[in-house]
């Protein structure tokens, strides 16, 4: 059950749609099977390509015949990695060593799964079939898959212009850490490790590609999520003009959590393919070049050491990080390293920092985005440490919590980082979570369960949830000398638009160019246009299609970093603001009575001491577009406002490296009781709780969707899945018999709570909420099965705790080998 | 992988190993194997037809024999490539002498695949070459056979 409480905007406290769970605008087509995603378009005369990957991990392509395949009937064209060098250019990456990146393996293959040579053909099944008949010789290179060995000299290296395999190296110092240690009375150490798991949405990469030789250009339908900044990206690796390439993508996208904003090197691979094929050519990826090949998150070892004094308060840390972002460093990676960098202090006034960052390339898939991007590395490790410091004094883990927290009258508090958190209130939204899980009580159960012999723990995670990413956030990737040169072009912003249009007859209809994945966009803008204009949500139909020809758009545009409920929100109120104050001046010049006397009810008109006297929306709108006439003096004609939000404060990074890398930062607090089966070493989680900040809660039902889909992204990480490889760098994990995602039956039930510290930097106070408690789960899944496995002495130092590690944790305990 | 396996055949250790070394009938014994060619001493140019669950393929590759050790042991190294992936594999074949006339052979292979077998049908592969060990000991074992007529 969802609770609510806390204050609400000041001076807002009647709204009649905003923070009510209306039915959802979008379930009706999604539920009766009528959405339009990519595979339902119908592109005349379109032909299907099929990709052949390599089987090797690290080899040289000595030898490509495509002979034999090109000639079984229905083959149409091919591409390999010979027209790939010839027609296009490496990606944009961000590094302090960058590498060449194509869409295809050009000399050397580095991961399994590495696109080698694709096929079209009339249809997939024989494009399949081609790819059997291509002759590859390679020869075999050693591979490499651990990040801490990748980096030692005799490491065999992936890219020569990479030495040590590490793509990016920053150290990155702010206050002063060293007399942080100094002055503390004792300083804890780990070493954690963090896996590889991903987003796996229903749907997978799905791309149409059609190149028109005429001048036309290039048009690629695909389940692109943005951010948009792949566009210019993609066009510079076509060599086609920005204005000669269209990305379009349909009403629905089946889900992405993330992954879908890899999705470019493919959309320039069927762009290529369709450039030399000369017919449009389609691909949706199968479930396993998914797994193997798409994009996956960036696994860690981190070494992390806190100063602490006696009393329990964090005064720094130093944390040294190896993030293996796989083959190649693929943008926006290394942002698994640098997108939390404005929240990296989590919740706690921790003042001096060092962060030893490590981007290191080896031989499995390149990463990307996930849910929780960076978030959840940082807050496993920032919150094991916490619990360390709670064990060595003896203190309750959540009072050592409540003794660090950053405190409400501090807001907006600006973070040794350079991050501006907006507004919060940690230790009531952390008294809240208590209370929601009821904590005196489980830790009294914990007690007589552990009397009994039971493997009982509790664990509590919490952390600052920052959405909208500020663009600038990655040049921290560079060093600040490069950013400094006068040729360098800073990188910042965050920003969305909105079109509302009300036609001749008062309806209204509202442009967006978010890309959704499910999150419910057309529902939330149809409630705050309603709000805004005094309607019903039912009089406002929602348009979300993106064209990058047709749409307006800015580099940052896309549903990613929770950024909707922030930036996107506010676009929309905005131009409802501005649409509302055009129609009620209309209405204040045709009802001959001034613009503040304006009353609007039932879709009517009328001065406040004049009721009787009434015009309808459809005669004031009317007039906008029929009758300029009778418009008041220098108004433009029509019903028509296009606004752009744009955050003031998402500034490029300074010359310390401090930046403020999102642009609303909200809080959460998890706790959760699990108990181990001693026997088959099985988590079980007993119990839930999870309290949310997002400010201004806009659809309570919406919201509480989103954290149930974080916690269970979390939990799935924390407890089921992960991306295998062996020593050879063979993938093992490319099926859904061996990537193990947990089903329905393995959620817990989650006891959610609210508190709402509306934003100062938002139109309505809403921050964003996509990713919430993917953040924090699994710090909370480990912490509590650290506390479970205490009294044995054993530590919980990796994820996920599947059955297997949590029963070989329990046997060292029982002093035995396995 | 790693992969042992032994038998004993009612043979003595020179016979054992002329049969093992007969380029004329290696490809009768070893599983799969439908053509070899020598391409060079002790290298064979090879095509075995092998299936791991659902994936089944044409592997071309090599077969190649080194440090031999006449009669007491040799390396059989064999490479194959096919659309599902590769198969390598390096065993150290060693034939130990048995009272009776008889000769053990102990087979110590390290196995690795790649490409769609490694990714889909990992979970078969130990038991696939279980099976092919087995195939490989009886093919032996039927080789040794006087020779009869159909």
């Amino acid at each position: 059950m969802s609770k609510k409480s806390g204050e609400q905007i000041p001076g807002r406290t009647d709204y009649k749609w905003i923070g009510k769970s209306i039915p959802r605008h979008e379930d009706a087509r999604l539920l009766t099977g009528r959405g339009t995603f990519v595979d339902d378009l119908n592109i005349p005369n379109v032909h299907h390509a099929a990709i052949l990957r390599s089987p090797h991990a690290h080899a040289r392509i000595s030898k490509i015949d495509l002979s034999r395949a090109l000639n079984l009937k229905g083959v149409i064209g091919s591409i390999t990695g010979a027209d790939v060098l010839e027609r296009t250019r490496p990606f944009s990456v961000v590094a302090t060593s960058p590498m060449q990146y194509y869409c295809m393996a050009t000399d050397k293959v580095r991961f399994v799964g590495e696109p080698v040579a694709a096929i079209v053909a009339r249809d997939r099944y024989l494009a399949e079939d081609a790819l059997d008949l291509i002759d590859v010789e390679y020869e075999t290179l050693p591979a490499i898959v651990d990040p801490e060995k990748a980096v030692e000299s005799a490491a065999p290296i992936l890219h020569e212009e990479v030495p040590n395999n590490i793509a990016c190296h920053r150290v990155l110092s702010y206050g002063d850490v060293d007399a942080a240690f100094d002055q503390a009375d004792f300083v804890l150490r780990e070493r954690l490790v963090f896996p590889r798991y991903t987003s796996m949405p229903l749907e997978t990469f799905a791309i149409i590609s059609s190149y028109d030789h005429f001048g036309g250009g290039l048009t690629l339908w695909s389940n692109f999520m943005g951010p948009f900044i792949m566009h210019p990206i993609t066009a510079r690796a076509l060599n086609i003009a920005e204005n000669k390439l269209r990305f379009i993508v349909p009403p629905d996208i089946g889900g992405s959590f993330g992954i879908k904003t890899s999705i470019y090197p493919y959309l320039t691979l069927l762009g290529l393919l369709s450039m030399q094929v000369d017919v449009p050519v389609k691909w949706i990826e199968d479930r396993r070049e998914h797994l193997l090949a798409s994009s996956v998150q960036t696994d860690r070892v981190s070494y992390r050491e806190v100063a602490v004094t006696k009393n329990g308060m964090v005064l720094g840390f130093r944390t040294k990080l190896y993030d293996n972002v796989g083959a190649y460093l693929r943008t926006p990676e290394p942002a698994t390293t640098f997108r939390p960098i404005g929240n990296v202090v989590g919740p706690y006034r921790v003042k001096n920092l060092q962060i030893d960052a490590n981007v290191v390339v080896t031989n499995k898939c390149p990463t990307g985005p996930n849910r929780a991007y960076g978030c959840a590395h940082l807050y496993f490790e920032q919150e094991r440490l916490m619990d360390k410091v709670a064990e060595k004094l003896k203190l309750d883990p959540a009072e050592v919590r409540l003794r660090n927290f950053i405190q409400p009258d501090e807001f907006p508090y600006t973070t040794p980082t350079g991050g501006i958190y907006d507004s919060g209130d940690y230790p009531k939204a952390f008294q809240l979570a208590l209370k929601t899980f009821d904590y005196e009580a489980m830790r009294k159960q914990q007690k007589t369960a552990r009397t009994d012999g039971r493997l009982f723990g509790i664990g509590i995670a919490t952390g600052v949830d920052p959405s909208v990413s500020n663009m600038g956030y990655l040049t921290v990737a560079l060093d600040a000398e490069v950013r400094q040169h006068p040729d360098y072009l800073p990188k910042s912003g965050a920003a969305e638009t909105a079109t509302i249009k009300i036609d001749p007859l008062g309806q209204v209809t509202v442009g967006l160019s978010s890309t959704p994945q499910g999150q419910g966009h057309e529902t939330i803008v149809a409630q705050i246009v309603a709000e805004e204009l005094e309607l019903s949500p039912d009089d406002v139909t929602v348009i979300d299609e993106f064209d990058t020809a047709k749409s307006i758009w800015s580099i940052s545009s896309g549903t990613y970093s929770s950024r909707f409920a922030s930036v996107g929100t506010s676009a929309v109120a905005n131009a409802a603001k501005t649409l509302r104050g055009k129609i009620f001046r209309i209405a204040a010049h045709l009802l001959k009575v001034n613009v503040e006397d304006v009353v609007f009810e039932d879709r009517r008109f009328y001065g406040r001491e004049t009721p009787t006297q009434s015009i309808k929306l459809s005669h004031v709108a009317g007039t906008a577009h029929w009758n300029p006439n009778d418009l008041p003096e220098g108004m433009e004609v029509g019903l028509n406002v296009t606004e752009t939000f744009s955050f003031p404060l998402a500034h490029a990074p300074d010359q310390k490296d401090r930046v403020n890398s999102s642009n609303t930062y909200g809080f959460m607090a998890d706790l959760m009781a699990v108990e181990i089966d001693p026997d088959t070493g099985k988590v079980k989680i007993l119990k839930y709780a999870s309290v949310h900040d997002a400010g201004t809660i806009i659809h309570p039902k919406i919201l509480e969707g989103q954290i149930y889909g974080g916690a269970m992204h979390g939990i799935a990480g924390a407890l089921f899945e992960q991306q295998i490889y062996d020593d050879e760098g063979q993938c093992l994990t490319a099926t859904l018999v061996d990537y193990e995602c947990p089903f329905a039956t393995e959620a817990p039930k989650i006891d959610i709570a609210h508190i709402e510290s509306p934003s100062p930097f938002t139109t309505l106070g809403s921050k964003g909420a996509g990713e919430s408690s993917s953040e924090t789960a699994p710090a909370c899944v480990a912490n509590a099965v650290a506390d479970a496995l205490s009294p044995l002495g054993v530590n919980v130092t990796e994820l996920p705790l599947t059955p297997n590690r949590c029963w070989e944790l329990l046997q060292s305990a029982r002093g035995q080998t396995t | 992988m790693k992969l042992q396996a032994e038998h004993v055949f009612q043979v003595s250790r020179d016979v054992l190993w002329q049969v093992l070394h007969d380029q004329t009938r290696m490809a009768d014994w070893i599983p799969g194997c439908d053509k070899l060619e020598e391409i060079g001493p002790d290298r064979f140019a090879a095509t075995m037809k092998i299936g791991v669950g659902a994936i089944k393929g044409t592997y071309k590759g090599t077969v190649q024999v080194t440090e031999k050790q006449e009669p007491s042991q040799y390396t059989l190294a064999v490479e194959g490539n096919a659309a599902p992936g590769f198969v390598r594999g390096k065993a150290l074949m060693k034939l130990q002498v048995e009272d009776g006339n008889a000769t053990r052979l102990v087979i110590d292979a390290d196995v690795q695949v790649g490409g769609l077998i490694a990714s889909v049908g990992q979970r078969f592969v130990s038991g696939i070459a279980k099976q092919l060990t087995r195939e490989l000991l009886a093919n032996i074992e039927q080789s040794l056979k006087p020779e009869t007529t159909a």
